[in-house]
């Protein structure tokens, strides 16, 4: 019954992705790219969403907005390889140096989140209960008749082993999160970004950042960004410069 | 308000020879000159107090002017004093002159030496030289050819501008004139009356001749007099619209210092301009500035009124500064580099590759540096000709200035090259061009590069999109290594409307604070637990107490009437009550059994009493040779000994 509901919509988005992979097959990439466009503004990102856009914004000549959909594509699908490899390639033609994830990135951002929130919500249990039963002690050994001093040393054992392990996993939980990611953009401005001393249109130029390079927002200040480049080089570039791999992520105050 | 900066000088004056030692710079500048030319000899003493310096006399050369100026600055939370003297000397005649050796004495006690100092003086001086005009003594008719190029010393003494137009027009409606004098030896200029101006501002270009684009330094004294200082809120401005600035990029430096005897305020700005376009232009700079007109008690009653209740009337207007005309010349059109970007400076430029081997589509790195002085807005990268051995991409650059003008910077340009071929590929040859505003010509440089070993075979040629789309984009707009792109996924994939992590929603905030909870729970839960423990312990120790006492009691009413069976009934329990204190039990479970079980050694010393009990109680026989009171001595031992065991 569920599926019969549901069914004209998902025909309607099959319809929809397919008319945006005739048009990239058929070489018109400027229309597939709206198309992929459209279809994220009204049905959500994926990673196979935003790889097909990339792909076509790749065969548009849109060196920055590629980029910028591989990164996002990346963002949602971290050990994907076929991703990973357009993105590189995109760079390589921009001029951009590789940059892969290594493989412990992978092997973090690979595991769902939800993974290691089990896990930690197992040792809190195992806490809570290792807490509970250090109260009733002597009633569980009467009743189990294990050694009252053995029964609190097991007790003792999950709690000194299960904090530091919750601890752990808590940390490793908002890693895989992102938590401790800083906001990243990417230039889509065509064919460089002016890097400017101070936050407005007047202020000397002391750079230029290609298309396509990713870049770290460390402050923001009206319609300017401060970023910090490869090599620690920093600067300010106007908002429109740049793109949000994490769409939505420029209007956060960065940390 | 008043007192307040000469407070400030009074410390200052009588607390910095105390903090550090005196030092002393000497310079004579220029140390080759024609005769009758000003040479000027200045000789500074840093923490050090001199009333008064003596030159000594050198036969040939005339001392045409002397003056002092002492500065005070506060700086980094420490004053410093310094204290200039400054002597133009004239030389009368041609030939090698020195001004001995002397010694001076500071008022601290310092003996300061002052080395010998030598001036090569040539003949008369031609006809067209430009001589340089002191800092402190312009000459007018130096200033007025039109190519003077002034000393320009951003660090340097306080400098009258070049007078090659008319003295300062800016003579304000309250009579706060900028009237500046050229008169030798004086830096500040005169208000109506012939008093020092309270406040005017002095721009000092590097040069009055320039190029259209080409970047000039500026620097921008404003001073107040201290007695009229008032906190300002804006910047100084170019007037009009013939010259563009660049934006301060420090605050400007903030000092106190005398001239002519009074105490001013000095803010020093050094910045850069151009002109957009040629032709002679008007050059002045305008600040809104505030200062004290008057000062009034509120309240003439206050016995505090003099020193707390003061207050500063401030008069506010734009204060204009000197103006010079600036000869604006265009870029000579012959002769121009095709490369020509618009640079215009003296520069400097390098160039590198790496690595120096590289495989067929792996990139090469190349480094160009551009140094030097110049308008480096202008600076672009060093342009390569196409070559079909190379692909070239779009460089990045950075730019770090090196002086507050930014007229002084290094600029480098990382721009990544791929070669098509394999085989030993030399690199584009590249080039910059800019244009020498002191030669007058444009320069070219070649910058040389090395040749690059390329290993591998070339790609394959890309295959041409299919199908007829009418996309401007496909086909020949399209980068041909895009053909190496994996093709598109057709699944639609798990799709979710926003990218946002989800630490952004608060409802993972509250799962994780959930879960912390649950510990914290049990904690409280502990905590409330142990609290109220202790209270129920005693209470149930207290209760068995007083049954094992009421049991005694009974022991003791049996023996007394001689009922065998009441008195092991009570014995025996309480023997049970007090081991089931001890072991948690209920007293009725506790049989011989069941001690045997938990203490076989226990067990076997109640036993007597057990046997016998349960003899009594079951049997009913009671023996004549039962001793009830030999009994109870030896319940009420077991008792003892269970009592001290516990």
């Amino acid at each position: 019954m569920f599926s019969l509901i549901l069914f004209p919509f998902i025909l309607h988005a099959d319809s929809e992705i397919d008319a945006a992979n005739r048009a990239y097959t058929y070489g018109s990439y400027d229309e597939s790219a709206r198309l992929f466009q459209q279809i994220i503004a009204t049905r959500g990102y994926s990673a196979p969403l935003c790889f097909d856009l990339a792909n076509a914004e790749a065969r548009a000549g849109h060196t920055g907005a590629a980029i910028l959909n591989y990164e996002r594509a990346r963002y949602l699908a971290p050990a994907d390889r076929d991703i990973d490899h357009n993105l590189q390639l995109a760079r390589k033609q921009a001029g951009l140096e590789p940059n892969s994830y290594r493989w412990w990135q992978i092997a973090l951002r690979s595991i769902d989140w939800t993974v290691w929130l089990g896990i930690m919500a197992a040792c809190l249990l195992l806490i809570f209960l290792a807490v509970i039963g250090t109260a009733y002690a002597p009633a569980l050994a009467a009743a189990s008749g294990m050694p009252l001093p053995l029964l609190k040393t097991i007790f003792k054992a999950i709690l000194f082993a299960g904090i530091p392990l919750c601890l752990l996993m808590g940390y490793v939980e908002l890693s895989t999160i992102g938590f401790n990611d800083r906001i990243e953009g990417v230039v889509v401005a065509p064919k460089e970004a002016t890097l400017r001393l101070s936050p407005f249109d007047s202020a000397d130029s002391i750079g230029t950042i290609p298309e396509g390079e990713l870049a770290t927002v460390e402050d923001r200040h009206n319609d300017y960004l401060r970023i910090e480049a490869r090599d620690h080089h920093f600067g300010w570039v106007r908002r429109t410069d740049l793109e949000p791999v994490i769409a939505g992520s420029f209007d956060v105050q960065p940390r | 308000m008043k007192l307040l900066p000469q407070l400030v000088a009074f410390l200052a004056l009588t607390t910095t020879s105390g903090l550090a030692a005196a030092t002393l710079t000497q310079q004579i500048d220029p140390a080759e000159a024609h005769v009758g030319d000003q040479v000027i000899v200045t000789i500074s003493v840093q923490n050090g107090s001199i009333d008064n310096l003596q030159m000594p006399q050198v036969d040939g050369l005339q001392i045409a002017g002397t003056r002092s100026a002492t500065n005070i600055t506060f700086s980094n939370g420490s004053l410093s004093r310094a204290t200039a003297f400054t002597f133009a000397l004239v030389p009368a005649r041609p030939g090698d002159f020195t001004i001995p050796a002397f010694d001076i004495h500071t008022h601290e006690g310092d003996v300061l030496h002052v080395k010998a100092m030598t001036l090569h003086v040539l003949g008369d001086v031609p006809a067209s030289t430009n001589s340089a005009p002191a800092p402190s003594a312009p000459s007018p008719a130096a200033s007025s050819a039109p190519s003077t190029n002034l000393p320009f010393n951003p660090n340097g003494p306080v400098v009258m501008p070049p007078t090659n137009a008319a003295p300062a027009t800016a003579t304000p409606a309250n009579g706060n004139s900028a009237a500046i004098t050229t008169s030798t030896a004086v830096a500040a200029p005169r208000d109506t009356d012939g008093t020092p101006a309270k406040v005017f501002i002095i721009i000092t270009p590097e040069t009055t001749d320039a190029y259209v684009g080409q970047s000039i330094p500026l620097r921008i004294d404003f001073y107040i007099r201290m007695d009229v200082n008032a906190d300002q809120n804006s910047l100084p401005t170019i007037k009009g619209s013939d010259f563009l600035m660049n934006s301060f990029t420090t605050r400007g430096h903030a000092r106190v210092g005398l001239l002519e005897n009074e105490e001013y305020g000095c803010e020093t700005w050094i910045t850069a301009i151009s002109a957009p376009k040629s032709g002679d232009f008007p050059l002045s700079m305008v600040r809104d500035t505030y200062w004290i007109k008057s000062i009034t008690a509120n309240n003439n009653f206050d016995p505090f009124g003099g020193f707390f209740s003061r207050h500063a009337n401030l008069a506010h207007e734009p204060i204009t500064s000197n103006q010079l005309t600036m000869h604006v010349h265009a870029l000579p059109t012959e002769g121009q580099p095709a490369n020509f970007t618009g640079a215009i400076g003296q520069l400097k430029v390098t160039g590198e590759a790496h690595p120096a081997s590289v495989a067929v589509g792996e990139p090469v790195a190349l480094d160009f540096t551009v140094s030097g002085e110049g308008n480096f807005d202008y600076v672009r990268c060093p342009t390569l000709p196409d070559s079909p051995a190379w692909k070239t991409y779009v460089p990045s650059s950075r730019t770090n200035y090196r002086d507050e003008s930014h007229t002084h910077a290094i600029k480098t340009f990382e721009q990544a090259v791929i070669p098509q071929k394999n085989g030993i590929v030399p690199l584009p040859p590249a080039s910059f061009s800019y244009f020498d505003p002191t030669s007058k010509q444009y320069v070219t440089v070649p910058i040389p590069l090395p040749e690059i070993t390329v290993t591998g075979s070339p790609p394959p040629l890309a295959s041409a999109s299919t199908g007829g789309g009418t996309d401007s984009t496909a086909a020949s707009a399209t980068p041909q290594p895009t053909a190496e792109l994996l093709p598109n996924r057709l699944e639609l994939g798990s799709l979710q409307m926003s990218l946002q992590p989800v630490y952004r929603q608060p409802w993972y905030w509250a799962v994780q604070g959930g879960l912390i909870a649950l510990p914290l729970l049990g904690a409280l839960f502990l905590l409330l637990r142990s609290r109220s423990a202790p209270d129920h312990d005693r209470a149930e120790r207290a209760s068995r107490q007083r049954s094992v006492e009421q049991e005694r009691e009974a022991m003791t009413e049996a023996v007394h009437r001689g009922d065998v069976s009441a008195f092991f009934l009570a014995a025996r329990h309480a023997i049970q009550l007090q081991l089931g204190s001890q072991w948690n039990l209920k007293p009725e479970a506790l049989t011989l059994g069941e001690i045997r079980r938990r203490d076989a050694c226990l067990a076997g010393t109640l036993e007597p009493l057990f046997t016998q009990a349960d003899e009594v109680i079951y049997s009913g026989r009671t023996g004549p040779d039962l001793d009830l009171a030999q009994w109870e001595r030896h319940a009420r031992e077991l008792l003892q000994l269970q009592t001290v065991g516990s």
